[in-house]
């Protein structure tokens, strides 16, 4: 008796989570980017800002990326070298699950290292 | 009716269910702020493997332990993803009398879980996981991660047998405030005695908070067994790495009815040492100190005496996936006698991709 309940009410929260990340991905489509995601709004749309200003959001990714990557590889391990980048998106979600990385940092690292 | 009763187990498993359900809580709040990649990087499967030799001499006498550790990580869409790590390995010795070395091959499903990720906070995962407690078990255990090759004296506290639970966990990690991440997992394993997948039937958390300002990490973790005499382990973990130097420090402590005790480890990479730098930059220096108290309850997985030890090692990097280690420790065990240990040997690790690496 114990041991179905917990059993059933992770069955549950996992079917809640299930339809909260397809429904936030729908809604996601939709969300006009704002301000603390403004390095990946960047990238969405390069072709409306001008050369300048994307080559200095460009520069602050690759900073920002540059130091999330050495705060957080480092943690445990040396610093990798690159490998080809679907191969490095894999080991990304790899370490963001084994060593909770939080989403940002995942975003920052990968597209710093797959530069 | 369910929530009046008396019963340990099941408020050990109301705790940290309404732990997760408030962070999924969380995630309603906030997941519709979650933006796609506009052109995320398609991930493709990748078999990589850990390799090593290690040669040991434990109180004079010679061990062989030649290593390999495949890895299959297999992506599934942008949420998903397939994991598994086996470990083959033998420790191979000369029985008194012999000069052959002689010993089983010893082989492990190390982890074999379906990862979900289903927004910026929560991950599920089900299937056979490394048990997340202190954090030696599930970051630095791989022979190419760990810095001194023996084990931490206290590692099978509150880690269950194999080192790995069977159930489901949830786990995360996400910004408190912009200079404060909380990482959390929290699991409940059933037991299994399946030959090479055994597991407790338990329940156990972790939470950490990681500071990337002075990168210093803290957490604790705690495990409810669900069977025998439903015992309780806690610990307590640290890391910390400060900007200016190349040098890291960390240390669990951990307490439960078999034993207690702690390990505290420094490494510091000679990039800053002003001689033959081009050499001195690949060698790491690493000092480690424990000490293990028997418990009450005596386990075949730790020692049976108390135990202080010391270790100091020296590794060179020649590549950063490709090293030679070794060590010298002293274990002083007053009344199970003491001993040297020295360690030598390479570790190597591969990684490859089972596709196109490149973006297409």
């Amino acid at each position: 008796m114990t041991a179905k309940w917990p059993i059933l009410a992770a069955l549950a929260l996992g079917a809640l989570s299930l339809c909260l990340n397809l429904t936030s991905a729908q809604e996601a489509k939709n969300v006009t980017p704002n301000a603390p995601d403004a390095p990946r709004a960047a990238v969405a749309r390069p072709n409306t800002a001008p050369p300048s200003a994307a080559s200095q959001d460009d520069a602050r990714w690759r900073m920002e990326g540059e130091k999330r990557f050495a705060t957080n590889c480092g943690r445990c391990h040396q610093a990798p070298h690159k490998y080809p980048p679907r191969v490095m998106a894999t080991a990304i979600r790899h370490m963001r699950v084994r060593a909770t990385i939080t989403d940002d940092d995942m975003r920052y690292i990968l597209r710093y290292i797959t530069q | 009716m369910l929530f009046y009763r008396s019963n340990s187990t099941l408020s050990g498993g109301l705790r940290i269910l309404f732990v997760a359900a408030a962070l999924f809580g969380v995630a309603v709040g906030q997941a519709n702020g979650q933006l796609e990649d506009p052109e995320p990087i398609k991930p493709v499967p990748v078999f990589s493997m850990g390799a090593g030799f290690i040669s040991s001499f434990e109180g004079g006498t010679p061990h062989l332990g030649p290593l390999i550790s495949p890895i299959f990580l297999i992506p599934i869409g942008q949420n998903w993803l397939i994991e598994s790590r086996d470990t083959f390995e033998a420790d191979l010795s000369p029985p008194p009398g012999s000069n052959d070395f002689k010993g089983d091959l010893q082989k492990e499903v190390d982890y074999l879980q379906l990862d979900y990720i289903a927004n910026r906070y929560a991950t599920i995962t089900i299937g056979r996981f490394l048990t997340p407690f202190g954090i030696y078990n599930e970051r630095l255990y791989p022979i190419w991660i760990r810095d001194l090759q023996s084990d931490p004296l206290i590692l099978p506290l509150g880690v269950g047998p194999t080192n790995a639970s069977t159930g489901v966990m949830f786990r995360g990690g996400f910004n408190a405030t912009p200079k404060i991440e909380v990482n959390y997992a929290a699991y409940f394993s059933a037991e299994s005695s399946t030959n090479r997948l055994e597991s407790d039937r338990a329940i156990g958390e972790r939470v950490g908070i990681f500071l990337p300002g002075p990168r210093l990490e803290v957490g604790g973790s705690f495990e409810h067994l669900l069977q025998d005499n439903r015992s309780n382990a806690f610990g307590f973990h640290f890391a910390w790495q400060p900007r200016p130097l190349p040098f890291d420090i960390r240390g669990e402590y951990a307490r439960s009815q078999n034993g207690s005790g702690y390990w505290i480890e420094s490494a510091y990479r000679l990039n800053q040492v002003p001689v033959w730098r081009d050499q001195m930059r690949h060698v790491q220096a690493v000092g480690r100190m424990q000490q293990f108290y028997v418990g009450t309850v005596a386990s075949e997985s730790l020692l049976p005496v108390n135990t202080d030890m010391f270790e100091f090692g020296l590794n060179y990097y020649f590549q950063d996936n490709f090293r030679f280690v070794s060590s010298y420790g002293r274990q002083f065990a007053p009344l199970g006698g003491n001993e040297n240990v020295w360690t030598m040997g390479l570790t190597y690790r591969l990684v490859f991709p089972l596709g196109n690496g490149e973006v297409e």
